[in-house]
């Protein structure tokens, strides 16, 4: 029963879609300040070819690869978030859209280290990794009526979901912290939030950061569940893609980027027999969206309304202790 | 030798300028980012290949077709991508960008069904005329590159600063809404803006196509982001800046493929850009940013 409900197919597109997602809070998390950055598609790269190298040459645990992945973005973050925090708007986007593209080129002509464009392949499999692991420990996916396949794929959609739990717990905590507040305040007028005493410089270098670290998680990630990356998974339409999830759903609620990456990695898997036309209905969806909604689907008034119409059928229902967003 | 890539670099160059203009006159009065404009001219290279190779006719009806196709694009891409957007209340100013970047994906992806991924070429007896002076080849194509270039910086410098209609884009781009309590038709200008600069594009679509010989749906992307390092090398806004940016960037990258790893060769506009933002923020030519 529990076998013929596991399909990998559709476990696979699970685990795209909650990859999408952390990417998605990755530009929502800069973009929480005001900032625009069109590099989280090169942090990703940096994130995936770090943890890549790192498990495949100097034979590290891939938790390692993963975790030394992300801290290398995040330095990246750092490094390209400092000098271009006197920069704003479009002119931040452009340069970090350059960013990407510089990335992109260093992993296309670094040939000996990255292969070139051909990209690097045989990187360490996460979900056949745990299974060797818990083999080890004598444990078998019969045992539990699955294939050895089935497991890997669901192993790694389990770790993906609890890690995507985690993340959106842990920037929704923020958002209600001190730092979530200056973030806001940053966003909505920077002179007013310096004067207020907001260290600006270090917020906004924080949010690019943290931005930068999540990004290069998913990368690495990706890296480990795909075992192929190559320089073009992490141009140019990578960043563009990423920014579509949020603008779609909504860039002032954690909720947006989540609804965003989770409704647009779904409907082309759906809607196949219009695959082909994808990413036109794309391009269609963004200007229809901006000259409609600017906003993103969800927004705190949407929000709000739900929460209002689910407190009242709580109180129908006697329950009452519905929590607000 | 060094004479003849001297000319290969100022003829990329040229190109380039011309790409940036289109980009530095929608932001001038706008303040928008047209990250559609690579498309366009992508649109104008391919309606050059289709006049010429299929219907075989002339290139000055090539030039023509391009011209008129791009300014209808460039019509409809204000009307429904960024008049909606204008006036709106609580808009952020992220917005226009993101919607040009929606038409850009849009282009792309069409120009894909419409033309093939494939390369196509460029066949014109026009592109092969050349002369021998000395030791060096010169193309015919490489002058009218240069010289259409220049013509076009001069009209453009001409146009914006003496005549009627000029000013009312210059008084425009200076402030919306007090040009139009002066009587600018701020609506007409900004459109007529959008036209001439996406109709520039698709001169520069034709151009390109006749000094490499070859034409694909991606090379509007990689002209969009070298344009509008361009713009930022320049500095927004300036139409000296852009055409002055494009010959500097032209002449780079044709001498690292000399001299250096040709490899490297995308990434010279955005190295240069990362560079000058760090140490001149308003660009070569720009005005010092207030704010």
């Amino acid at each position: 029963m529990l076998a013929e409900l596991i399909n990998p197919y559709y476990l696979q597109v699970g685990c795209f879609i909650l990859i999408n997602i952390i990417l998605g809070i990755s530009v929502y998390i800069t973009l929480s300040t005001g900032q625009l950055s069109l590099a989280n598609a090169g942090f990703m790269g940096i994130g995936a070819y770090t943890s890549a190298l790192l498990t495949i040459h100097f034979d590290l645990p891939i938790i390692i690869g993963i975790i030394i992945g992300a801290l290398v973005a995040a330095l990246c973050g750092v490094l390209i978030g400092i000098p271009t925090l006197r920069l704003q708007g479009v002119y931040l986007a452009i340069v970090t859209l350059g960013f990407g593209e510089v990335i992109r080129v260093i992993f296309v002509n670094w040939e000996t280290l990255t292969n070139g464009s051909v990209g690097i392949s045989g990187i360490p499999h996460i979900g056949r990794e745990i299974l060797k692991t818990l083999q080890g420990f004598g444990f078998q996916p019969m045992s539990i009526g699955l294939q050895n396949n089935q497991f890997i794929f669901l192993s790694i959609f389990i770790l993906l979901l609890l890690i995507t739990i985690f993340v959106i717990w842990f920037f929704r905590r923020q958002h209600q912290s001190r730092v979530g507040r200056a973030f806001a305040a940053i966003k909505l007028d920077e002179k007013a939030a310096e004067s207020m005493g907001i260290n600006i410089t270090y917020y906004k270098v924080l949010a690019f950061a943290q931005g930068a670290l999540v990004a290069g998680f998913a990368g690495a990630m990706y890296a480990h569940i795909l075992a192929y990356i190559s320089p073009a998974d992490f141009a140019y339409h990578r960043a563009v893609e990423i920014l579509i999830f949020v603008v779609f759903g909504g860039s002032e609620v954690i909720w947006g980027p989540i609804f965003g990456a989770f409704f647009l990695t779904l409907m082309p898997e759906v809607l196949r027999f219009i695959s082909e036309y994808r990413y036109m209905i794309y391009g269609l969806i963004i200007i229809i969206m901006m000259a409609v909604r600017p906003q993103g689907l969800i927004d705190v008034p949407l929000l709000k309304a739900l929460s209002k119409k689910g407190r009242k059928r709580g109180q129908k229902h006697g329950t009452g202790n519905h929590k607000s967003m | 030798m060094l004479i003849e890539q001297l000319i290969n670099g100022l003829t990329l160059g040229s190109i380039y300028a011309i790409v940036a203009l289109g980009f530095t006159l929608v932001f001038g009065v706008l303040g928008i980012i047209n990250m559609a404009h690579g498309e366009i001219f992508m649109f104008g290279a391919f309606i050059g290949v289709m006049i010429t190779s299929t219907l075989n006719a002339p290139l000055w009806v090539a030039f023509l077709g391009a011209i008129i196709i791009t300014a209808i694009m460039g019509y409809l891409l204000e009307r429904f991508a960024l008049r909606p957007l204008r006036h709106k209340q609580g808009v952020s100013h992220l917005a226009p960008l993101i919607s040009t970047i929606g038409v850009s994906i849009l282009l792309e992806n069409l120009s894909h069904h419409l033309f093939g991924a494939g390369n196509h070429p460029f066949r014109t007896s026009f592109a092969e005329i050349s002369f021998q002076i000395g030791s060096i080849t010169i193309y015919l194509v490489q002058i009218v590159i240069f010289v259409i270039s220049i013509v076009l910086m001069l009209v453009l410098t001409f146009w914006l600063g003496k005549t009627r209609a000029g000013k009312a884009l210059r008084a425009t781009a200076e402030n919306l809404e007090t040009a139009s309590l002066l009587g600018v038709d701020t609506k007409k200008t900004i459109l007529m803006t959008v036209i001439i600069a996406s109709a520039m594009g698709g001169i520069a679509g034709i151009l390109v196509g006749m000094a490499f010989n070859s034409v694909t749906p991606q090379m509007g992307l990689s002209m969009g982001l070298k344009g509008l390092a361009i713009i930022i090398l320049g500095g927004m806004g300036s139409v000296r800046g852009a055409m002055l940016g494009g010959l500097i960037l032209g002449l780079a990258e044709t001498f690292i493929v000399v001299y250096g790893d040709s490899g490297y060769r995308d990434a010279i506009a955005f190295l240069a850009i990362i560079i000058i933002l760090l140490i001149r923020p308003q660009g070569l030519f720009g005005q010092k940013i207030s704010t």
